[in-house]
């Protein structure tokens, strides 16, 4: 009988589905590992593909995965994997270093273009690959790159053959996808770690990943049980779910994304010189950024989950924001003071440039997306204390992305940006004069402005640093510039809130993506 | 109108040159339809503009690589002429939102949209017909004003918010579908009913004293059954078109939010294929209704 | 039953008209302390998630959508007569011409002549320059449905027995049409016209999700219903359903105005 009562939980244990079910909100695009872009297919990636090391996303120190041991050499030149023996894909083949060699060299070819490409390249140019034997691999640069290490957190080993459900070489794989309802993810039964006590990972024996668009359905169906979390919880949900199910949703502080405004400053035929004036002076764009209530926006738009931003970097990203940054207060007077200094008066409740203009501009914004679109009409309202008339215009995403990038026919926006990783590297083509994603003046042939021009040089510099302490420094200089210019004006960071089911162990949610999956092959069900 | 006096017969409606005419019809409907949908596509602000643009980790290089990896034809006239001869072959090229073949898309999401799109047509014709009836054939004001009522409450309220409802509620999806197509029946019903109960040769059997049920068989369900058959048809391509807000808003993968999704991504090979599918629904049902009329 | 119909409609346009004197409050005004707020004193139907009060929207909102959603379904309604007149032609050729166009107008993918019209405008273009103009785009682009009602009910008149009996007592085609077919194409009209109005006016809805229908500040009806969407907060929040509630009675009060006559979809 006491044995009996000994193996009762066992029973029990065995007894639970271990299948995760939670939502994606939309179809992922491709399963080829090395050529995902969007978030939904990363997710994918992060679960099914098996990186060399991975970066402990509680600790932030990089860890072996496929490869046991990894050197970094030559002062940040080079790096050296040494990879597990016997390592298989889902499929049963041998996974060796001709493997990963094959996988970088299809990354670097600049006609797949892969993204994984662009974090391997330094500039422009690839590291040479040598393979010593079939469990060592070695890439080497011309200079010392930064991060050498960290960056193969994110470079997923691909397997020989690209099929339409590839075989995967990390935790799981996909089994099966029917487009627009779900992707099903199995358990990697050649999947190289154990536990402690030497059981197999992952734990899990499935994960479903319902395709859901519409939040308010996904909530509905998590309170039903049928979903085990929610991987980004929006304010208003959590309040509701906090409400009903207390124990399930946690607040994980600032995110790392910001929400922003930017005005257009390139020369664009659409707008007139007197109004790319206004949009090209500093003294315009810290005016507007003073004159809104950011306080209020976390309140209201987010529910108090929200934390006025300091800048690119988020406080949540504790090793690179400039701690000697504030988030800007709110002095509408100062910021008319501003505008008197360079020409501008406020006459009745009208503010009028020198060439006597109204200061009027649009503030576009993607239709649909809530939080924005009452942000658009608070800061409408915001401004109207400095005399300025805001035409809030809430476009569907095909029409927004046609005018911020190529018509450039608009005068300012309203978006965020979702970042994946904590290095400031992460949005280097946002700021270098010549990217494409450069929000106020795309594509520059060569910068317009002396700041422009030295946070080029920022960029660039720290992205070759070699030396942690001294890569900081340049990041802090680079927050600095950004904060006197303004010229995307940060508004704030909203909190990082979650959902999980309290049957779901082994949880370890944090704001870097994928959140709450991080360390899926430890997850399990009780 | 009545039907007394009706001139054209079955025989006269399957004339061949008729037949020929309705036929030219439809093929230049879906021609020219078709044609036009895929233009008002090609030129919307946002074709041709991949959201890679906006994503930070891709630099100007990979951004262009993956550009040059999409089928993008920049004349229309000649993509529109190869989309056809592909598409006769049944080959529609692939949806650039889904990167799967859109022949395989349709396949998969037909199955889940006819299901909501049979069912709620014949539920919107059933509950509209029987509304119309209940309002005009016992003659009993509160009927008729609650079937006024009932019809004027769901003529005002969003198909994809009454859909809503119903997931939320998890009754079933085709019944919203039927009750948004309820007071679009129960409108064309009750009048094309009123002219019968009212017609002449009704007025007199009923003098006559024929019972209620013979009336009703003889004098309205039998001479309104071919315009209740051209409601019919017309009621398939109305539920189609509430298929597209329901669908999406409640995540139905079917063709409707396939529809939804693929404007919103300015999908051409996608777009096209459905505009063809929407086009010949159309021309289908319009020629139906005239070899009915 | 028509007279309380009659008289609760022109209640409503007053109450449209005279938004600006019956409201409490500007329809714009963000009251930020009191967001989201239960009835209440000073805010008899609570307010919006951004402090602004809901009657006062709602006001306002019956304004814009009681003179835009008509107008538009006049224009579709009189754009639909005009072109069914020419099937009245004899020419086959116009027929068959007229309908193709219906076809073609019936299966066209609307929504992007809508966004191909929002980016030709300005971005600062007024309001109600870019609502007017969707509306009555709305109005063009509808004429295809009431034009198949009103092309299958002359077509059929054409063919009827009592035409042909009034043709062979002499009666002029001027006369026919005005003494016959007019009355009956009339009464059809009406029926189009009440059921395209809910109709623009859930459409403006879904427009103002592309930032074409009536740009916030600006309230409609449109926009209000877009509250429905979110079932957590009809549910918390009841009284959200007062526009849902105005345009039922609107539909009802059309609705038992019209003549019922034959209404071809």
């Amino acid at each position: 009988m006491k044995h009996i009562l000994l193996l009762l939980p066992l029973v029990l244990s065995a007894a639970v589905p271990q299948q995760l079910r939670f939502a994606i909100n939309g179809d992922p695009k491709m399963f080829d590992v090395l050529m995902v872009a969007e978030s939904n297919s990363e997710t994918i990636r992060y679960l099914t593909a098996g990186v060399l090391l991975r970066v402990n996303r509680t600790t932030d120190v990089p860890q072996p995965e496929l490869a046991e041991s990894f050197q970094v050499k030559e002062g940040g030149r080079a790096i050296t994997f040494k990879l597990r023996p016997n390592l298989q894909f889902s499929d049963g083949t041998p996974l060796t270093a001709a493997d990963v060699e094959r996988t970088l060299r299809r990354a670097l070819d600049p006609k797949s273009g892969s993204p994984t490409g662009d974090t391997l390249r330094a500039g422009d140019t690839a590291p040479e690959i040598l393979v010593a034997n079939p469990r060592e691999i070695t890439l080497r640069y011309k200079a010392p790159k930064p991060g050498i290490d960290r960056l193969f957190d994110s470079v997923g080993i691909a397997p020989p053959v690209q099929t339409k459900l590839p075989p995967s070489s990390g935790a799981f794989f996909v089994a099966e996808y029917q487009p627009g309802t779900f992707v099903l993810l199995r358990r990697n039964s050649h999947y190289f770690k154990r536990d402690a006590k030497g059981v197999q990972l992952p734990y899990l024996d499935s994960i479903r990943l319902d395709i859901q668009a519409n939040a308010d359905i996904a909530l509905t169906r998590y309170q039903r049980g049928e979903f085990h979390l929610i991987n980004k919880l929006d304010a208003d949900s959590f309040d509701r779910l906090q409400k009903t199910q207390n124990n399930s949703v946690r607040s994980l502080g600032p995110s790392l994304d910001p929400e922003f405004i930017w005005f257009n400053q390139a020369p664009a035929k659409t707008l007139p010189e007197w109004k790319r004036a206004w949009f090209t002076s500093a003294a315009f764009r810290h005016a507007v950024s003073s004159a809104i209530r950011r306080e209020d926006m976390a309140r209201i738009v987010f529910k108090g989950h929200a934390h006025p931003a300091v800048g690119p970097i988020s406080t949540a990203n504790r090793f690179w924001v400039n701690a000697a940054l504030k988030p800007p207060v709110l002095d509408t007077k100062g910021g008319l003071a501003q505008l008197a200094k360079e020409g501008f008066t406020l006459r009745g409740n009208v503010l009028r440039d020198k060439g006597n203009h109204a200061v009027e501009f649009s503030l576009i914004t993607q239709a649909g997306k809530r939080p924005r679109e009452r942000m658009a009409s608070l800061v409408a309202d915001d401004l109207k204390a400095l005399g300025i008339k805001v035409n809030v215009v809430t476009l569907d995403f095909g029409s927004l992305l046609d005018r911020i990038s190529k018509s450039l026919d608009y005068e300012a926006a309203l978006l965020g940006f979702e970042n994946v990783d904590a290095d400031p590297s992460e949005e280097m083509n946002v700021w270098l004069s010549s990217g494409a994603q450069h929000a106020w003046w795309p594509a520059q042939k060569t910068p317009a402005t002396a700041w422009e021009a030295r946070i080029d040089k920022l960029e660039l510099a720290q992205a070759a640093e070699g030396v942690r302490a001294n890569r900081k420094n340049l990041v802090d200089e680079f927050q600095k510039i950004v904060r006197e210019e303004e010229p995307i004006i940060y508004l704030l960071n909203p909190d990082y809130l979650v959902a999980v089911s309290p049957s779901l162990k082994g949880v370890q949610p944090v704001v870097v993506p994928p959140q709450i999956l991080w360390n899926a092959e430890w997850l399990r069900f009780e | 109108m009545t039907p007394v006096g009706r001139e054209s017969t079955f025989a006269s409606r399957l004339a061949p040159g008729r037949l020929a005419l309705g036929f030219l019809t439809f093929i230049a409907t879906i021609l020219i339809g078709g044609f036009a949908a895929a233009a008002l596509v090609r030129y919307s602000p946002g074709f041709d503009v991949d959201e890679d643009v906006l994503n930070p980790h891709l630099s100007p290089a990979t951004i262009a690589a993956r550009h040059a990896q999409r089928e993008v034809e920049n004349g229309l006239p000649r993509f529109y002429l190869r989309y056809l001869a592909r598409a006769a072959h049944g080959d529609f090229g692939k949806s650039e939102a889904f990167n799967l073949p859109v022949s395989e898309l349709l396949r998969h999401r037909a199955s889940i949209s006819a299901g909501l799109l049979v069912r709620g047509t014949l539920g919107g014709l059933a509950l509209g017909s029987l509304l119309a009836w209940l309002s005009v054939w016992p003659r009993r004001l509160t009927l008729e004003l609650s079937a006024v009522a009932t019809s004027g409450l769901l003529l005002a309220i969003p198909p994809a918010v009454l859909a809503l409802f119903f997931f939320f509620r998890e009754w079933p999806l085709w019944l919203a579908v039927a009750l948004a197509l309820l007071p679009r029946v129960f409108g064309t019903a009750r009048s094309i009913l009123e002219d019968f109960y009212s017609s002449p040769a009704l007025l007199a059997a009923r003098a006559r004293g024929l019972g209620s049920a013979r009336l009703a068989i003889t004098y309205v369900l039998g001479p309104a059954a071919p315009q209740l058959a051209a409601l019919a048809g017309v009621a398939v391509v109305l539920a189609f078109g509430s298929l597209i807000p329901i669908e999406g808003l409640c995540d139905v993968p079917g063709i409707g939010q396939l529809a939804l999704k693929g404007a919103l991504a300015r999908d051409l090979p996608l777009l096209s294929a459905l505009g063809l599918i929407i086009t010949s629904l159309v021309a289908g049902v319009q020629w139906m209704g005239d070899l009915t009329r | 039953m028509t007279r309380p119909a009659t008289i609760l409609l022109a209640l409503v346009v007053v109450l449209g008209l005279a938004a600006p004197w019956l409201a409490p409050n500007p329809y714009d005004h963000q009251f930020r302390d009191m967001a989201s707020a239960s009835p209440q004193p000073g805010f008899p139907m609570g307010t919006d998630d951004l402090g602004r009060d809901r009657l006062s929207r709602l006001l306002y909102a019956t304004r814009v959508s009681v003179l835009l959603a008509p107008s538009a379904a006049t224009i579709s309604v009189l754009l639909a007569l005009l072109f069914s007149a020419l099937a009245a032609l004899p020419s086959r050729l116009v027929a068959w011409t007229l309908s193709l166009a219906n076809g073609i107008f019936l299966s066209l993918p609307w929504i992007f002549l809508f966004i191909i019209l929002r980016s030709k405008l300005s971005l600062n273009t007024d309001p109600l320059v870019s609502v007017t103009l969707t509306f009555a785009l709305m109005g063009v682009a509808g004429w295809a449905i009431p034009g198949r009602a009103f092309t299958a009910s002359i077509v059929e008149m054409k063919d009827a027995g009592w035409l042909l009996q009034a043709r062979a007592a002499g009666l002029r085609p001027w006369r026919i049409a005005t003494a016959h077919a007019w009355p009956h194409l009339w009464s059809l009209a009406l029926v189009q016209f009440r059921i395209l109005i809910p109709a623009y006016v859930l459409s403006e809805a879904s427009l103002g999700l592309l930032g074409l229908g009536v740009a916030d500040p600006m309230p409609s009806w449109g926009n209000l219903l877009r509250d429905l969407q979110h079932p957590d907060v009809v549910q918390a929040n009841p009284w959200t359903l007062a526009p849902l509630a105005l345009l039922v009675l609107v539909m009802i009060c059309l609705e038992s105005l019209t003549p019922s006559r034959k209404a071809a979809l």
